[in-house]
């Protein structure tokens, strides 16, 4: 673990001897292209669709001076008549993306999802301590606060230190849409509905979900970034259930 | 962010000990087949061998009350004149596999442990910082924690579990050097180097305690039981 500080004392000594434009030139291309929002929009799983969802990273990227980059949330929408699904990988550019500290979060779209069976085996670099908020804040995750109110939204949204793990992205590990049979995505970004009675975790026949990975790799049975499991519903309420609270993943495009 | 996480932390900690208490309790139907040791041999990456290791394993799991399992660390040895490599996926029994506290209704499955299938190594196994305990059921350091940090695990492995193919030596000389070498190391915390693996992440420089130490590391090793 010593070796990202050894480069990160390195590129500090050659950006010193370097000039100053290429100084400045390091500098841009490692400003912040990876957020995970501070803030949930607020009424689980409807976000206005994909430009509600997109619009909400824009104005948080926006209020920390980021906002002349093109921001797409990480989520995919699934398959209806005459609408083509969207794939979340699809949307976000194609890298390398940095978190607010410079810390490379994935090189491409490759990397990110683990194209090939070595690049998954090894992983990104999405973990507690890069997928910072737009803030810089860490995402209190599966090892923060435990206490069993943290599955209760009127205790969560007064208590920020809180477990809130689980970002939304409807999405399978490979970053494409799922089939339109079951709903994954809280039908397209649209829905704050919940299934009737006590609801299984994942998505069922008629069962409002949207599939959920983790900003701390920790929890599901396998700690996916990006697809771990689903939720209990898509009110706001049932986002906790299983320690989320519709917090999304942001990409600059450009 | 400094306040916050130590605040974080604090509380962490006090609001542990119930939790730890409650779900303990909860765990007798699933005997812990998996650890972390909670201490290293000490002597860099000389382990005495595999068999050295295994004793390791296995002295640590009876001192928990587990010696009725057969224990292996999970270790590659490299291929040398008239030995064969060993891989450290082929040592370890079938799984699945429980950790000292149980934490989740899923164990470790042998076939996501090391992503044998796409979708397996791009979702992930269980081997997150909750399910890597010791056998005293007690977290790892990693990265955020308190120092010194623990996180390196020598597995002298590539990241499908088997032995380097390559002269270069990723294994300590096969777990005999205290000095010259180098150690393929996982993060228990999978956190570091830029990548996310619990088995492969990076190589040590040099094979002394001190050189272990250096890197974030103690000299600690996974251990699972064969049956």
């Amino acid at each position: 673990m010593a070796r990202p500080f050894i480069l990160a004392a390195a590129l500090m000594l050659a950006a010193a001897t370097s000039s100053a434009a290429l100084a400045q030139q390091a500098a841009a291309d490692r400003s912040m292209s990876f957020f995970v929002t501070s803030r949930p929009i607020g009424d689980g799983g409807n976000l206005g669709g994909l430009a509600g969802a997109d619009a909400h990273c824009q104005a948080l990227a926006t209020a920390v001076g980021a906002g002349h980059r093109t921001w797409h949330a990480y989520l995919s929408t699934q398959a209806r008549p005459g609408r083509p699904a969207v794939n979340a990988r699809d949307r976000i550019g194609t890298g390398p993306w940095y978190n607010v500290r410079g810390e490379m979060i994935a090189r491409d779209v490759a990397h990110l999802h683990g194209d090939t069976l070595e690049l998954a085996r090894l992983g990104n670099n999405l973990t507690k301590q890069s997928a910072l908020t737009e803030k810089g804040q860490i995402v209190p995750g599966l090892e923060d606060f435990p206490d069993p109110r943290d599955n209760d939204w009127d205790y969560v949204k007064t208590t920020p230190n809180s477990n809130r793990h689980e970002i939304l992205t409807g999405t399978q590990p490979d970053g494409r849409a799922y089939p339109s049979d079951l709903d994954y995505t809280c039908d397209n970004w649209t829905s704050n509905e919940d299934p009737e009675g006590q609801a299984s975790l994942g998505a069922a026949p008629a069962k409002p979900n949207a599939q959920i990975g983790f900003t701390d790799r920790n929890g599901g049975g396998n700690g996916s970034w990006n697809s771990s499991h689903g939720t209990r519903g898509c009110s706001q309420y049932a986002l906790p259930r299983t320690h989320g609270i519709g917090m999304l993943y942001c990409f600059a495009v450009n | 962010m400094t306040r916050t996480t130590s605040l974080l932390t604090a509380a962490a900690l006090l609001t542990l000990s119930s939790v730890f208490t409650a779900i303990a309790q909860q765990r007798a139907q699933a005997p812990m087949t998996f650890f972390v040791t909670s201490e290293p041999i000490g002597d860099g990456g000389n382990l005495g061998g595999l068999e050295g290791a295994d004793a390791h394993c296995q002295a640590l799991a009876t001192a928990a009350g587990a010696g009725d399992h057969t224990w292996r660390a999970y270790l590659s040895t490299q291929a040398r004149p008239g030995m064969p490599a060993v891989n450290a996926r082929d040592r370890i029994g079938d799984g699945p596999w429980y950790a000292a506290v149980r934490r989740l209704d899923r164990p470790i499955i042998k076939s996501e442990l090391h992503g044998d299938t796409l979708i397996e190594a791009q979702r992930g196994s269980n081997m997150f910082k909750r399910y890597t305990l010791t056998e005293k059921g007690e977290l790892v350091n990693g990265i955020g924690d308190p120092l010194p940090m623990r996180h390196d695990i020598l597995t002298g492995s590539q990241t499908d579990g088997r032995a380097f193919t390559a002269a270069a030596d990723h294994t300590c000389n096969n777990w005999t050097s205290n000095a010259e070498g180098s150690a393929q190391v996982g993060h228990s915390d999978r956190i570091g180097n830029g990548n996310t693996s619990w088995n492969s992440s990076h190589a040590t420089d040099g094979c002394g305690q001190a050189d272990l130490e250096g890197w974030g590391g103690v000299g600690l090793f996974y251990c699972f039981a064969v049956d």
